[in-house]
């Protein structure tokens, strides 16, 4: 109980909480900014953070953190552009409410998601923290590749309007989730090797500018057409009821629960990362408010559900990612192993030793991570009616702001190294034209993206898990928590083909 | 007369330009003004970013101009080394080299250090094999026994096929036979997931990976001729000691600063004195001592001469496993 209130003594400081608000702004800001993401920013403050006590300078980081992972769901909801990868599904349900005039409540509702999930993660790190890291463990290379053939079986369900349509960008996706090195030999995996070898397409096409690509310039350009003829009318937002009153709020329970579940989980999971457990956790809320009975509005239609999930599971992530590193010294994501790094080099080793010898800073980081939390709540609650104003600035002007702010984005994740960073624009350039053909010609969007992130996961895993089988390819049915994911994977696609030859019989 | 004028305006212009000031540039530097860049191959909080750092914040000591960690990580650590190599040879930008800049030339993934010249080097990170304690070898003999009667079932992961450790790990499978099934893993982090939880047999790690998890982790050996200067790592025997006399495996990563071939001497040499005087600052020193780094320092010639002597071992173990491009 002593180490619990030094550590406590160590964040309730002025000093410590206005670098917390500090971090939660410019999380928030470099969140809400397309491309920018949560590492970026601790990264950013790594220097600032070695001037502070640990205990501070941990907390600075952690805000940042928390803010950037929930501002993203700010570009995603008003403009149809995930700020970071976090945001990927918020997009689907929280653009469509854009679109029916509920900017406000779909932010409100982000904002209160992000809380819940965000506290709810805490409280399953402090409380089954060493139980959770060794169950994630269990996951192997041969779990981690049937996890994401569960997650390409997503596929099936955001595209359920065209299957076919859905399979092809999916194959898409996959593709170009090829193009790099090899993962075992690292030998060039490119067309034209003696000419590509030496530009950035070696180390592949990264998610973030194709992110930026896919969703921003592609609507982007839609919109200039649309301008162009005239056809423009700007979303009317009307702010009324910007919370979801608590019977609304309880009535998720259970898309809650889940979705707090999946992303700690997937985010204890060293190799996996948000965007596996946003894809993961709106599909279960899919299945969820579209069995019959159920009161809850159907996801996929604009509905406040569709954007609880992947923001409940998102912030979840943060608590999820902090279980391995600091209990294994194993970071869960990107940005928690710069977090750890910044640990490391202060001379903290995290891990068994933090646990046994320095229980203050532990329980510091905990209350850290709860301060940022509300701060989080408090700041993005300030800003909800401000946001939206973003609509009102007319279309003329805001389309080509997007535009620059994306290339400036996808410009950033790079910045430093000039070569590929001009790359990184190419790539969202590119992939925004194709995606803009794409959307004329109705097919889905998600399904590339899903593919690139799979598609680099399974086949690393794949390879691994056989490697370390001695070539035996049966290796995925020997292992329960493979099996119950192939089993998993087969029921999804099953029930989507079932369910859309029923309506196509009823229809 | 407006014409004279502004073809004079022009020419006031072009001369106060940087264009006409390069001669000035090699006394003046580092001009308090620019900022110098040092350029990390691989992600912030990585192992490498971690050694680079500390040392940054003790150069800024010691120079008026500016200097900035830049994470520039991909395709080994390659993107980062062609980064640097692309830029000017002026001294503001510096690479974070080592180890990983020898593998990722050998490997043809960038021109590497036939581009570069030393200016200092820093430390060794020598590497330990370990297991799980659930695991029935208790020393490395042990483990080679069991390795050689049953070749090919003990899988060896390492952190990535092209970096130290994977080197590593083929010059230990080379050393023993081969019979270790050699998996590379996306990383230390996953690496160390997967031994954890039993996934791969045995593994290659840092001394830092091992204190996380000395509850769980039997180490078996350090690839080095000394022991560890950690307390906690000290009774950990060397290859020598554990039965294997006539061995060398090159196991530990290295770290040194490097600059782009072509910038002045008299720059390079700043840029030594200043790393030199970082190097040994007591915060440094406690640092490395910290982390159990064996000091290793060399400056410019003596640096590059050390370094084709890693190459020279580096290059039968590459060829072996595939990776040395010719």
């Amino acid at each position: 109980m002593n180490d619990a209130l030094v550590g406590f003594l160590q964040i309730f400081n002025v000093q410590t909480i206005l670098w917390i608000a500090m971090g939660e702004v410019l999380g928030i800001i470099l969140g809400a900014l397309p491309g920018l993401t949560a590492t970026m920013g601790i990264a950013l403050m790594l220097p600032i953070s070695f001037q502070l006590s640990d205990a501070t300078g941990m907390a600075l980081l952690l805000g940042v953190y928390c803010g950037a992972v929930s501002g993203a769901s700010i570009p995603a909801i008003l403009l149809g552009i995930p700020g970071n990868p976090n945001a990927i599904a918020t997009v689907y349900d929280g653009q469509r409410m854009t679109k029916r005039g509920l900017a406000g409540q779909a932010l409100g509702g982000a904002v209160i998601a992000s809380f819940i999930g965000g506290i709810g993660s805490l409280l399953l790190l402090m409380l089954f923290s060493p139980l959770i890291a060794q169950f994630t463990l269990m996951f192997g290379p041969a779990e981690k590749a049937s996890l994401a053939l569960v997650g390409l079986t997503i596929i099936a369900s955001v595209s359920s309007r065209n299957l076919a349509k859905g399979i092809l960008t999916g194959a898409f996706g996959l593709t170009i989730s090829l193009i790099g090195t090899d993962p075992f030999t690292n030998s060039p995996r490119i067309p034209f090797p003696g000419i590509f070898e030496k530009t950035p397409l070696i180390s592949g096409i990264h998610l973030i500018p194709a992110l930026i690509g896919l969703f921003g310039i592609s609507q982007a350009l839609l919109d200039v057409e649309r301008i162009k003829s005239g056809n423009i009318a700007p979303p009317q937002v009307k702010i009324e009821k910007i919370f979801p009153s608590l019977k609304k709020i309880a009535s998720m329970w259970r898309i809650i629960v889940e979705s707090t579940g999946i992303g700690a989980l997937i985010g204890a999971i060293p190799g996996t990362g948000a965007s596996i457990a946003v894809f993961l956790s709106y599909e279960r809320a899919k299945k969820i408010t579209s069995r019959p009975g159920s009161k809850l509005e159907r996801v996929g239609s604009g509905a406040l559900e569709g954007v609880f999930a992947p923001e409940v599971a998102n912030n979840a992530v943060t608590g999820g990612a902090l279980i391995p590193a600091l209990s294994l010294g194993i970071p869960g994501d990107a940005a928690t192993s710069v977090l750890l790094g910044a640990l490391l080099i202060k001379g903290v080793v995290p891990g068994y030793q933090l646990f046994s010898q320095n229980m203050p800073l532990v329980y510091s980081i905990f209350f850290a991570l709860l301060i940022s939390n509300i701060f989080m709540l408090t700041f993005q609650l300030l800003g909800v009616r401000m946001f939206p104003k973003v609509l009102g600035i007319p279309a003329p002007v805001l389309v080509p702001s997007i535009i620059i702010l994306s290339l400036i984005g996808s410009y950033a994740i790079q910045g430093q190294a000039i070569l590929a960073a001009v790359f990184d624009m190419g790539v969202a350039l590119f992939l925004g034209i194709i995606g803009y053909f794409l959307k004329k010609g109705d097919y889905p969007i998600a399904p590339i993206v899903l593919g690139l992130i799979l598609g680099g996961m399974f086949e690393e895993n794949f390879r691994r898990a056989v490697k370390l089988a001695r070539g035996n390819y049966l290796v995925f049915f020997t292992r329960p928590i493979a099996v119950a994911f192939i089993i998993l994977a087969i029921l999804s696609v099953l029930m989507t083909y079932l369910r859309n030859r029923k309506s196509l019989v009823q229809g | 007369m407006k014409r004279i004028l502004f073809v004079f305006i022009v020419m006031l212009l072009l001369l106060s330009s940087p264009l006409f000031s390069a001669g000035e540039k090699e006394a003046q530097w580092p001009d308090p003004e620019k900022t110098i860049t040092v350029v990390v191959p691989y992600s912030a909080g990585g192992g490498t970013d971690l050694i680079f750092r500390p040392l940054v914040e003790q150069m800024k000591k010691f120079t008026e101009a500016n200097i900035v960690v830049s994470n520039i990580s991909g395709a080994g650590s390659s993107q980062g080394t062609n980064e640097v190599l692309s830029r000017p040879a002026d001294g503001y930008t510096l690479l974070a080299s080592g180890t990983h800049t020898v593998s990722a030339t050998l490997q043809g993934l960038t021109e590497g250090y036939k581009q570069l010249e030393g200016i200092a080097s820093l430390n060794w990170d020598p590497f330990i094999i370990a297991v799980l304690k659930t695991k029935p070898w208790k020393t490395m003999k042990d483990l080679i026994e069991d390795a050689k009667a049953n070749p090919g079932k003990i899988s060896l992961g390492n952190a990535g096929m092209g970096g130290a450790t994977g080197v590593a790990s083929v010059g230990i499978n080379l050393a023993f036979g081969e019979v270790f099934n050699i998996t590379p893993f996306k990383g230390g982090k996953n690496l160390r997931a997967a031994v954890l939880g039993g996934h791969a047999d045995v593994g290659i790690f840092s001394q830092s990976e091992i204190l996380a998890n000395r509850d769980k982790l039997q180490p078996l050996v350090i690839l080095y001729s000394e022991h560890s200067r950690l307390p906690e790592l000290a009774s950990v025997p060397t290859l020598k000691e554990a039965g294997f006399k006539n061995l060398d495996v090159p196991g530990g990563s290295f770290r040194a600063i490097s600059v782009k071939k072509g910038t002045p001497e008299a720059i390079k040499k700043k840029l030594a004195e200043i790393v030199r005087k970082a190097y040994n600052t007591d915060e440094y020193q406690n640092f490395m001592k910290s982390k159990g780094l064996i000091p290793t320092y060399y400056e410019l010639d003596k640096l590059d001469e050390y370094f084709k002597k890693i190459e020279q071992a580096y290059i039968p173990i590459m060829k072996k496993a595939g990776l040395l491009k010719e």
